[in-house]
């Protein structure tokens, strides 16, 4: 993630990590900076990781995707290595009108990665160039 | 990236010395007006990165490149050239395909990744989620390659992008959308130098990796290039402030 977030977003999900290696869980003050921050994505993104409807794929040669199974069932593409989801969310309120950080769907790949909860599947080299080539 | 550049303009100027790591530094953009001077740096930080002695250097654009560009005569070494390999995505979508089937390639990973041309990749109006994924994937890839590369090894990314003196609405939104995704820029702005002579100036901004800096690179009419160290004040590239909002992704 060399290219994220702003550094208090970083700083908040490196704390979360932490406190989640402690006590399993996240403590609620973290929830309330998280909603104070990201406002109705943190509890929409909060409900995916619940529904574990993250997924990180990875084929032999080590390159790593994400997909979220977003709330109308449809399934969207975010980048591992940089902030890139293929909502309609992300081009609108992130890109083009940049007023959001980012989607609930990213917000719920990094809540995942905090609590090393997401679906894992391997998949061929080439199957993976096809998840890659089919998100656009 | 930007700290492998800032060794070609260093040894350039010889004002550099010892500078021997091997670190490339955030992926880097490159921006300027048509004719300016980026494939010629691009190919500079090529040949500096192929003598690096490490993997070979993939250099994309959508054609190959007519002659030699000027002032890198002296260091053609043809060991170097061997180690650039050069690709040619005709259109956007085989570059993406390019781009999604990186990691099915076999042999020796590069150490830079670098792309000539973008604006070739944008046109025809792609929309924003179309150029921020071509954005996005570039980093994808660049990581991808540093990460098989092994621990503490990184793959370079730069990116040249021409930007025109009166750019409509659409442009500067996807030209934008791209700054988003390089936490280092680079500016290059023509001046006229006299005689036959042709000069730009650089200016670079490496992010979080280290200071800004400028330099001015002139080329004689014999293609003899000669770099040296800018004025020392920090001055905004015009280019710079019309950017917009420019926030970080």
């Amino acid at each position: 993630m060399a290219v994220a977030l702003p550094a208090v977003v970083e700083e908040l999900l490196s704390e979360m990590a932490a406190a989640v290696q402690e006590c399993a869980r996240i403590p609620d003050d973290h929830l309330l900076s998280l909603k104070f921050v990201f406002g109705s994505s943190a509890v929409q993104a909060l409900d995916l990781v619940d529904r574990q409807s993250i997924t990180l794929i990875s084929s032999p040669s080590g390159r790593r995707v994400y997909q979220v199974v977003g709330s109308s069932g449809k399934t969207y593409t975010c980048l591992a290595s940089c902030h890139y989801c293929s909502c309609p969310a992300f081009a609108f309120s992130v890109l083009r009108k940049s007023d959001s950080l980012l989607c609930k769907h990213l917000l719920a790949v990094y809540i995942s990665q905090v609590m090393r909860t997401c679906q894992q599947l391997s998949v061929s080299d080439k199957q993976l160039t096809e998840i890659l080539m089919e998100k656009k | 990236m930007a700290e492998t550049l800032r060794r070609v303009l260093n040894r350039g100027s010889a004002a550099g010395t010892g500078e021997n790591t091997a670190e490339s530094g955030p992926p880097l953009l490159l921006l300027g007006a048509p004719g300016c001077g980026k494939t010629a740096l691009l190919f500079a930080a090529a040949l500096e990165a192929a003598g690096e002695g490490r993997g070979p250097v993939l250099f994309l654009t959508r054609r190959p490149l007519q002659s030699l560009p000027h002032g890198t005569a002296r260091t053609l070494e043809p060991l170097r050239l061997q180690k650039i390999h050069f690709q040619y995505p005709p259109s956007t979508q085989e570059l993406l395909r390019f781009l999604c089937s990186a990691h099915e390639a076999t042999g020796p990973v590069p150490s830079l990744l670098l792309l000539d041309g973008l604006e070739e990749y944008l046109t025809g109006d792609p929309g924003c989620q179309e150029a921020a994924y071509l954005a996005a994937l570039l980093l994808d890839t660049a990581a991808h390659f540093g990460h098989r590369a092994g621990p503490n090894r990184q793959c370079g990314l730069m990116v040249a992008l021409q930007t025109q003196e009166e750019a409509d609405g659409g442009d500067t939104l996807q030209r934008a959308l791209v700054q988003r995704y390089f936490p280092a820029q680079c500016w290059l702005q023509a001046y006229e130098a006299g005689l036959g002579w042709r000069g730009f100036q650089v200016f670079l901004e490496p992010g979080e990796s280290g200071p800004r800096a400028e330099w001015r690179v002139t080329f004689r009419p014999d293609g003899e290039m000669t770099v040296t160290p800018g004025p020392n004040q920090t001055r905004e590239p015009s280019l710079h402030t019309s950017s917009g909002s420019r926030g970080q992704l």
